[in-house]
């Protein structure tokens, strides 16, 4: 049936940008960790959009997700690193920081997304720093010293495959994990999630008289969401520093961060995330050459000026400009 | 059984009794006009119906199921739709999705898919005369607009009740009698039972309505039959401002 496909279409201009991205990378090794930081944020842009875009909610506690993936990644190897899974150990590092950022995303959303907007927002502010001190407190997973294992590693793996697991398939997979969260983005957009989020967005209350049961929606949203930051902590930071240290990943700049690049780049749109990535990496690059220590003081200004003249963001204005025109289909 | 009925309800918001110790029945296909002052009371009974509200006091009972704590998400499927006194449009949505929002979760299967809501929708859509502006985002019709849409949204709920609350407020008078027309089409003919408000228009509210509620300061001062109810000397009082009982 040719118009379910067209409804999928969105994705062409989205994957076309991660592959050129990508082919830049391979064939110029020097780009490449550039690259890598882009699709970094990229993806982190196109998880956190499932929640923040799709529902219109704010979770500044979203790191503790991608720090629960850190974790979970951390665990599975020094766990499993004499079993000689080989590779298998990886993938349940992977499964584990899932699981455990889905579990943590579960707890908090059941709770916390009863409630509007704004006390959402405020109650999640709490569970990043909470979890922190919880961690460095109850002296688990290491506690304030964090966990090293590059050891672990090259006694699994060997030391050349274990340096191959940091600097080039940890930073594949982070392009793979934006691959598939851009497709469940537009599958949850042309389902009923879909639909169902973008009224709960729009009129929570209008919502539910329609049928909509509302929490329900926004915990599918929010578990989603967090399952892709725990993907991301495992690969982007776990496999690719090989050590978690609390500080570092229960750091509140990097959801501040995921939110600055869904706003800039268009919440709720699919393409966002991606423009959204790459205009905010690319500054922070380029920033961090020309005005080393000063990034953030001039980037502050120049971020809140591009929200206020585009409150829905480049894509939002894009979307907007492109309907009714043939670029109509592969753009939302 | 009744489809809807109302055992004493009282709701209040603090100190203020805005529903007083109402009860009521509604037959499966009546048309029932209601009307009342400004803060009489309506729009609350019509949230504590819908479950925006729960009462302090009192039943909500639907087609003998006892819904007074049931949250709204659930008693939409049931068959209860609604409009908004200030209309309430998905406004990034298109119209279209809009009304395909109300099939898609209003009704009971809860079975509808996207595409099947859609067809649905345009049905809708054809039927209210917003055919032109379906692909517009609802955020950008006119208010006249926004209520047709959102009583499309309502019908495709498939509801067995449906609350218009002041649907007809601020439309031109001819319009307001073509909408009468189809409202009343439609309710008789999906067999739906409509409560509307046709306030200051009686004209139109005697072409439609079978009886007539009218609600003063909260309670329900008259329900009868449209001709004996207009030629209550209470309701005669309440419109002139000298409201009887006290
Ligand atoms: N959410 C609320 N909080 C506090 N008071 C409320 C609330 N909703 C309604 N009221 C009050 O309850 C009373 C009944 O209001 P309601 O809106 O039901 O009246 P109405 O008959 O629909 O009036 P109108 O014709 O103006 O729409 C009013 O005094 C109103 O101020
Ligand atoms: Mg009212």
């Amino acid at each position: 049936m040719r118009p379910k496909i067209e409804k999928y279409y969105p994705l062409i201009p989205v994957y076309v940008a991660y592959l050129v991205m990508f082919l830049i990378g391979r064939t110029m090794p020097s780009m490449w960790q550039m690259v890598a930081l882009l699709a970094f944020y990229c993806a982190i842009g196109q998880a956190f959009n499932i929640f923040l875009g799709m529902t219109g909610y704010v979770d500044f506690g979203y790191v503790a997700f991608m720090a629960l993936g850190t974790y979970g990644m951390a665990l599975g190897i020094t766990a499993f690193y004499q079993t000689g899974l080989g590779i298998g150990i990886i993938f349940i590092g992977l499964l584990l920081g899932v699981v455990m950022a889905t579990l943590l995303s579960l707890a908090v959303g059941s709770v916390a997304l009863r409630l509007r907007g704004a006390y959402f927002a405020i109650a999640t502010i709490g569970v990043n720093e909470g979890f922190r001190y919880f961690v460095e407190g109850a002296k688990i997973w290491g506690g304030s010293e964090g966990m090293i294992f590059s050891r672990e590693l090259k006694e699994a793996f060997g030391a050349e495959m274990a340096s191959q697991l940091s600097t080039l398939w940890a930073d594949v997979a982070v392009f793979i994990i934006a691959v598939v969260a851009a497709f469940v983005t537009i599958y949850y957009m042309r389902g009923k999630i879909g639909y169902a989020l973008t009224a709960l967005r729009e009129d929570e209350d209008a919502a539910k008289v329609m049928g909509i049961n509302v929490t329900k929606y926004k915990i599918i949203a929010f578990i989603t969401s967090a399952a892709f930051a725990g993907l991301i902590g495992a690969m982007a930071w776990a496999l690719k520093l090989t050590y978690v240290f609390p500080p570092d990943v229960f750091k509140i700049h990097y959801t501040i961060e995921c939110i600055i690049v869904v706003l800039l780049g268009g919440a709720g749109t699919l393409l966002g995330p991606v423009v959204g990535g790459l205009i905010y990496a690319f500054s922070k690059y380029w920033l961090a050459v020309v005005a080393p220590g000063f990034q953030l003081l001039i980037f502050a200004p120049i971020i809140i000026a591009i929200i206020m003249a585009f409150p829905e963001g480049i894509m939002g204005l894009v979307k907007r400009r492109a309907k009714g025109t043939g670029w109509e289909k592969y753009i939302i | 059984m009744a489809l809807l009925e109302l055992e004493n309800i009282t709701k209040r918001f603090g100190g203020l009794v805005a529903v007083n110790d109402v009860s009521l029945q509604i037959e499966a296909g009546e048309l029932i006009g209601i009307v009342g002052p400004n803060g009489s009371g309506k729009t609350t009974l019509y949230n504590v119906i819908s479950g925006v509200y729960s009462p302090e006091e009192g039943r909500v009972i639907f087609q003998g199921k006892d819904i007074t704590n049931l949250p709204p998400y659930r008693r939409a499927p049931l068959g209860i739709g609604r409009t908004f006194q200030i209309p309430r449009p998905f406004k990034s949505a298109s119209v279209r999705e809009n009304v395909a929002i109300g099939a898609m979760f209003g009704t009971l299967s809860g079975k509808v898919s996207v595409d099947e809501s859609l067809e649905i929708a345009d049905h809708y859509i054809e039927l209210v005369g917003l055919q032109a502006y379906k692909d517009k985002a609802a955020g950008t019709l006119t208010p006249t607009e926004k209520k047709l849409m959102e009583i499309a949204r309502a019908l495709a709920m498939k509801p067995k009740l449906l609350l218009m609350d002041e649907a007809m407020a601020g439309m031109h008078p001819s319009d307001i009698d073509n909408m009468v027309k189809f409202i009343k089409k439609v309710g008789v003919e999906e067999n739906i039972a409509i409560v509307s408000m046709v306030e200051h228009i009686m004209r139109a509210m005697v072409g439609f309505a079978q009886r007539i509620i009218v609600m003063h300061r909260g309670a329900k001062l008259v329900d009868a039959p449209t001709a004996e109810a207009l030629s209550d000397p209470k309701v005669i009082d309440v419109y002139l401002g000298r409201p009887s009982g006290d």
